[in-house]
């Protein structure tokens, strides 16, 4: 407590040296901006350790740590420049992070440390910020701007992050700081834009170790509500109640935890079959249509399966978020922040017991992964997704929910979910007695153009390639009988559509054209099929109703050659 | 994309007037000369498309493109303009297919070029495509009725496309005024009207289409607001390929779709089969399916080139040669229609039908670096081609921890096959649209009920069951679980009792899971108690659905009847084994540690007493006999009791017998027949004596009941299941060390009077 209070105090007799620390947690983002001492990162650790109360994230974290500035020593400007910190990958997520919560803090520091060396040299905004040496301030934009580059270039556009400034509500002056940020925002070119809003998606809360009437008395919060609305509205900005004090800055991360690291917990059911779990990361609400249905939808905790569907006929389907399904003791006391050592021990032992009594979701797990199967389960009034095996290259595997785009209808090859039944209801196996078949992918009611013969003559080849199709069968007069009257009734079929009887006329001529180039040794039915065809055609392009009509087809001229070639051939 | 945008309906408008029959003048040559036919031939003069097939075919084009991206909710309506309009079709979904359209303009063929022109006029049609919007749709309709009292949220926007020849920019203007005023009167009417929606926003897109080589009369202007309702723009185009282009830009702005070129496609050549060349495919979808590259400002890196219109972009994706058939679950963040820009160009249709047959390509990404990024992969369900957006970025799911690390992971013995069974039973499959049982549940409302009855009595691994191991009972199980049995499934699942009745007569082994207990394994009548218990858990579970269910579980019953402390002994056991599952369930094993702890030391006692006494009770099953299942000592107060109250002084004799006699008889219950003997001689089945002298084969179980019960175990019950006549001589021993326990000969003079009687002879030691 103690030193808590001595770490606080000293953030308030340093102002001038300020350091910015971020943590991703899996996909939530976190970033720390507070004012160190000497020993900047124990500091750090040291409040984390003791004010967040929630050793939960502590294993499964990503950190970032984001230095913008040291002023009252530059010398120290290489690591004054903007760094990053990254702590591991997510060895141990929720379920065991109590398990190993108490790692040895000086060696997580020491991986830190080297983590942040290697990748604080491959940093391409190294560059970008070697002017920061030049300002002594909090560059509050410039951290933002990596964090901007961290994430997309590590996590993609997708990821949701949530991302926790934590200031003093001292913002510095002069350039480079937020005041001035956000003075010369619309003074800016493109390739200066300030980082807010995030090209992914993110929530912003601000921790401000300072109580709301200090920060009134400068602009600090106004400049904060600002920051808050740019980066998209979404997030929060928390003030300390009371006196400047450890507990007080408990309380307001707690406040913090409680509305952006809340664990989702729900029940899986498949029957009479249940588990507890928790769907890491927390599901977000999803609003489909602002316009006709602006309330957002939300993950039910009661998470029914449905049914259960091949691999091969959900087809990688679409998803909104992956989340892993965690089958959780069902007294563990997962409420708000657990934090003290006794819980810690308890809940240990609450899980190795937990290992030993037989839990649905690892039988649901085995059977999916043996079987290649997917469990598609519901979420919500017309909301569903689907359970799976996910394996990872080491062997180990977990139990994976995605979810569909709320909808009646998610994947058009599964049809409404609402019109998905058990099998036995259908007349016979729709699978077949051997799983050698499958009721899925449903047939769209019409096909697409490139799954029939659509007629397109935009580019003069496209018409060229129809005419040609049409002379060569009819040189092959009269064993293609078949396929020329298909390919000229095609072709009729497009003129008419598209007024084009010039067209019908030429083919006409080239047809009869054809007849006369006849050689002797011809089928004397080649010579009937092609004039017959001709004239029909040049019927069809006087617009003759009784001629010209879409769905009339022109039918081979019927001729007797017994025992000629085509004879077979004819329709 | 909101679902009532401007998109949501979209009226073409085209010019069928006189002069919409000129020529565009740009020749195609359809007669393509092969060499050797050259000589002496006059080539057919080249033909020419009107504005008006240019106008058509450009517009369709527009349609397909549309159609094969959104098949639904995006709605196009056709009129044709002349001397008055023409809709050739409606808004209603069936009449949405290029199809339909084409029937419907090869009714209507080109323009006449007779007609007064002065009574033609596009304004026919775009007075018509106002009053078009104005109709409700299907969607919107179905939206306002869900939403009921906030109805108003559904907007009536649309957007008017007009093909037309205008005269100059004032003839535009003309034009748009026209629009404007009309939707203001429309606005009107449609207040009032149920199927009408008032405009609130309308889109206008005016393409002036003038012959090549004409110089234009009207001018560019791009979109300008009117008033609040109206916007307009205006672009003039040469007819042929220059309109193509731009109706192409046009439907990827509408409809917010982009390009995506497919590279490096290998193809066979017709005429060289054996080399293959190296195709390249251009492909329209929704431009989400490049919201990565978008984002991350990649899309010009990402081999991105200007086409033709100097508009249009198009994101260049190398092909990668699929592997054979491997059906794996990618992390797909987007699907999206796709539909080919040249849709029957060699190259395309080659594309198309390779996977329309069922085969997936993965998609590359080049990327500066040189690393190779699989950032797409095309795949076909049910004739439709998707073009799926994959996860290339960094999974924050990344090396989770391994599911058997978690709660219930360290169990091994889990019915992962017998699951697996399980899901394919409830696997689920399309039914037809209104499809609705005789309760009213919709399939997928079935389907939970089924997974409901089918997970009713369902013990998650191994060791828990006794009947799921056993193949006997796989029939009834499967029965028993349907809604509705059928007379023959009842007689199944009868014969299905009749044969486990047979097994225990035979004395089979049953697959009694020895995991988690100590010691040898229960004997064999307890294990056929147990399963019996278990199999009538699960059909009682299933008793409610019907007579039949009723009448199955009526033939266990009977087949298994038993001595009534026997049942009252299993209810106790019951009511335990619930206790055990809730406090599992909770985690409060604390309580029930006790119990296990109390019963282990007794076992423990028991067993070393026996041993102390020379092993002589002691009947070791063969070492491959399974091991006890949690055996479950009677630990009844009532029966307890007397012993323990036994007052005054005691001897150590007393003592020491009154506790081997205490540890024994929770090992046992005693003979109803001891109990109730006179002289050692017992009377069986005075019960029987009132039914009508049909000794069945559950008599006989009783009989192995009452053996197994008094503790012999391992005994052979040698009674025929059918007993009909004949005299019995049994001998019951345990032959296998010559310690006999009992020697019981059973004497039926006469079967019909059912005079059994039962000799119960103390143990003799041979």
């Amino acid at each position: 407590m103690n030193s808590g209070v001595k770490t606080i105090s000293c953030l308030h007799t340093i102002q001038s040296c300020t350091i910015s620390l971020g943590l991703s947690i899996i996909d939530h983002f976190i970033w720390i901006h507070y004012f160190p001492k000497k020993k900047v990162f124990t500091d750090i650790i040291r409040l984390k350790q003791e004010s967040w109360c929630c050793r939960w994230y502590w294993r499964c974290c990503h950190w970032y740590v984001i230095r913008t500035h040291i002023a009252a020593d530059s010398h120290q400007s290489t690591l004054g420049l903007l760094g990053l910190v990254f702590v591991g990958s997510p060895t141990t997520t929720v379920a065991n992070a109590r398990q190993e919560v108490d790692v040895d803090e000086t060696s997580v520091f020491q991986h830190v440390l080297m983590s942040w060396m290697h990748v604080f040299l491959s940093l391409p905004v190294q560059e970008a910020l070697s002017n920061l040496e030049d300002f002594d301030k909090t560059c509050l934009e410039l951290a933002l701007q990596g964090v901007s580059s961290i994430v997309q270039q590590e996590w993609g556009s997708a990821c949701p992050c949530q991302l926790v400034l934590v200031t003093d509500g001292a913002l510095g002056i002069g350039r480079g700081t937020l005041r001035h940020s956000l003075a010369t925002l619309k003074q800016r070119g493109e390739d200066k834009k300030f980082p807010l809003p995030f090209p992914f998606p993110c929530k912003l809360y601000i921790m401000c170790i300072s109580n709301a009437e200090e920060l009134q008395t400068t602009d600090a919060m106004e400049n904060l509500e600002q920051l808050l609305t740019l980066s998209g509205g979404e997030g929060q900005i928390f003030t300390m109640e009371g006196p400047l004090c450890l507990k007080s800055v408990q309380a307001m991360f707690g406040k913090l935890i409680e509305q952006a690291y809340m664990p989702f917990h729900a029940v899986l059911r498949c029957g009479h079959l249940t588990s507890d779990v928790q769907v890491f990361p927390r599901p977000e609400p999803v609003t489909l249509d602002e316009e006709v249905d602006p309330v957002p939808k939300h993950v039910l905790t009661d998470l029914e399966i449905v049914g259960f569907i091949e691999i091969a006929d959900i087809a990688s389907p679409p998803v909104l978020s992956r989340h892993l399904v965690l089958p959780i003791a069902v007294n563990k006391a997962d409420e708000v922040g657990a934090g003290t050592t006794d819980e810690m021990e308890e809940d240990t032992s609450t899980n190795q017991m937990a290992g030993k009594s037989p839990n649905f979701c690892v039988l649901l797990h085995g059977s999916l992964k043996v079987e290649g199967m997917v469990a598609l389960v519901q979420l919500g009034p017309e909301w569903f997704g689907m359970l799976y095996s996910q394996a990872d290259s080491k062997k180990k595997s977990n139990l994976m929910m995605s979810l569909f785009e709320p909808g009646p209808e998610p994947l058009p090859w599964l049809g409404k979910v609402s019109q998905l039944g058990p099998i036995s209801d259908a007349p016979e196996n729709p699978y077949g007695e051997d799983d050698s078949k499958s009721p899925f992918p449903l047939q769209p009611k019409s096909k697409r153009s490139y799954a029939q013969n659509v007629t397109v003559w935009i580019k003069a080849s496209g018409l060229q390639t129809d005419v040609q199709k049409i002379l060569r069968n009819a040189r092959k007069l009269p064993e293609k009988t078949q396929t020329f009257y298909k390919e000229l009734n095609r072709l009729r079929k497009a003129a008419l559509a598209f007024g084009f009887w010039e067209l019908l006329k030429g083919v006409a001529e080239l047809l009869e054209r054809e007849c006369t180039l006849l050689p002797d040794s011809a089928h004397p039915d080649a010579a009937f099929q092609l004039s017959h065809a001709a004239q029909q055609l040049k019927l069809a392009s006087t617009g003759d109703s009784q001629y010209a009509g879409f769905e009339h087809n022109i039918t081979p001229m019927l001729t007797d050659f017994s025992g000629g070639g085509g004879g077979s051939d004819r329709m | 994309m909101k679902m009532f945008s401007v998109s949501h309906k979209t009226v073409f408008v085209v010019d069928h007037c006189p002069y919409m029959t000129e020529s565009s003048r740009q020749q195609i040559e359809c007669d393509m000369l092969t060499k050797s036919r050259a000589q002496g031939v006059i080539p057919l003069a080249p033909v020419s498309k009107s504005l008006w097939t240019c106008a058509v075919e450009c517009s369709m084009e527009y349609c397909r493109i549309l159609f094969d991206i959104y098949p639904a909710k995006k709605l196009v309506s056709y009129i044709v303009s002349d001397s008055e309009f023409h809709i050739l079709n409606s808004w209603r979904q069936e009449d949405q297919s290029v199809q339909e359209l084409m029937t419907a303009l090869a009714a209507v063929g080109p323009p006449n070029p007779r007609e007064d022109p002065e009574c033609c006029s596009i304004l026919h049609g775009l007075v018509a495509a106002v009053e078009s919007l104005c109709k409700i749709t299907e969607y919107q309709h179905e939206a306002r009725t869900a939403l009921v009292d906030l109805a108003d949220r559904v907007v009536n926007r649309g957007r008017i496309i007009c093909l037309t020849n205008a005269k100059s920019d004032t003839h535009v203007r003309m034009l748009e005024d026209c629009v404007l005023e009309t939707i203001q009167e429309q606005n009107k009417l449609a207040a009032g009207s149920d199927r009408l929606m008032p405009i609130q926003e309308c889109e206008l897109v005016l393409v002036h289409i003038y012959p090549q080589g004409d110089d234009t009369l009207v001018s560019d202007r791009p979109k300008k607001e009117i008033s609040s309702i109206l916007s307009s723009e205006v672009h003039s185009v040469r007819a042929g390929r220059h309109l193509a282009s731009k109706l192409n830009v046009l439907v990827q702005q509408h409809f917010d779709l982009a390009s995506t070129t497919i590279t490096n496609i290998p193809m066979k050549e017709e005429q060289h089969a054996n080399t293959s060349a190296n195709y390249d495919v251009e492909l329209l979808h929704h431009r989400d399916a490049h919201m990565e590259f978008i984002k991350s400002g990649d899309l010009h890196m990402a081999g991105s080139t200007s086409r033709d219109s100097g508009l249009k972009e198009t994101v260049t994706l190398k092909w990668c040669t699929p592997r054979t058939n491997s059906v794996e679950l990618h992390y797909c963040t987007g699907a999206y229609r796709i539909s080919p820009v040249e849709v029957n160009s060699r190259p395309s249709s080659c594309l198309t039908n390779f996977l329309l047959n069922g085969r997936s390509v993965l998609l590359e990404q080049p990327r500066k670096s040189g690393s190779k990024v699989i950032s797409h992969m095309l795949s076909c369900h049910g004739g439709e081609i998707f073009l799926h957006m994959l996860n290339s970025t960094r999974s924050t799911l990344e090396d989770p921890p391994s599911i058997s690390e978690g709660c219930g992971g360290r169990v091994t013995d889990y019915r992962i096959t017998d699951f697996g069974e399980f899901m394919r039973e409830n696997r689920l499959t399309p039914f037809a649209d209104i499809s609705v049982d005789a309760a009213g549940r919709p399939p997928v409302e079935r389907a939970k009920a089924q997974l409901e009855r089918h997970t009713r009595y369902w013990p998650m691994i191994i060791s828990q069951t006794t009947i799921f191991n056993m193949q006997a009972v796989v029939p009834l199980a499967n029965l028993i679980v349907k809604d509705s049995m059928t007379e023959d499934d009842v007689l199944t699942c009868q014969k299905t009792v009749y044969n486990l009745v047979d097994m225990e007569r035979k004395n089979d082994p049953l697959p009694i899971s020895t995991v988690g207990s100590r010691g040898k394994g229960p004997k064999r009548d307890e294990q056929y108690r147990i399963m019996w218990n278990e199999l009538e858990t699960l059909v009682k579970t299933h008793v409610g659905m019907s007579e039949r269910h009723q009448q199955v579980l009526e033939c266990i019953s009977a087949c298994r009847s038993k001595p009534p402390e026997e049942e009252e002994r299993k209810k106790r056991g019951r009511k335990r084994e619930d206790k055990e599952d809730k406090s599992e369930k909770n985690g409060k094993e604390l309580e029930e540690k006790v119990w296990t702890q109390d019963s282990d030391r007794l076992k423990v006692a028991v067993d070393r007493e026996k041993e102390d006494q020379n092993q002589s009770e002691v009947i070791k099953d063969s070492p491959d006999s399974p091991e006890p299942f949690n055996k479950k000592p009677r630990l009844t107060t009532e029966e307890l009791q007397p012993l323990e109250k036994s007052k005054g002084p005691v001897s150590l004799l007393t003592i020491w017998t009154n506790r081997i006699t205490q540890a024994n008889s929770r090992k046992h219950q005693e003979f109803a027949g001891r109990i109730n003997s006179v002289n050692n001689k017992a009377e069986l089945y005075q019960h029987l004596k009132d039914e009508n002298g049909r000794l069945d084969t559950g008599t006989c179980r009783h009989l192995g009941d009452g053996l197994a019960a008094g503790g012999c175990a391992d005994t052979g019950v040698h009674l025929g299941s059918n007993t009909a006549v004949g005299a019995y001589n049994t001998s019951i021993t345990a032959p296998t060390r010559n310690e006999s326990l009992a020697f019981i000969n059973i004497y039926s003079d006469n079967i019909k009077t059912q005079n059994f009687q039962f000799y119960l002879l103390p143990s003799l030691i041979v």
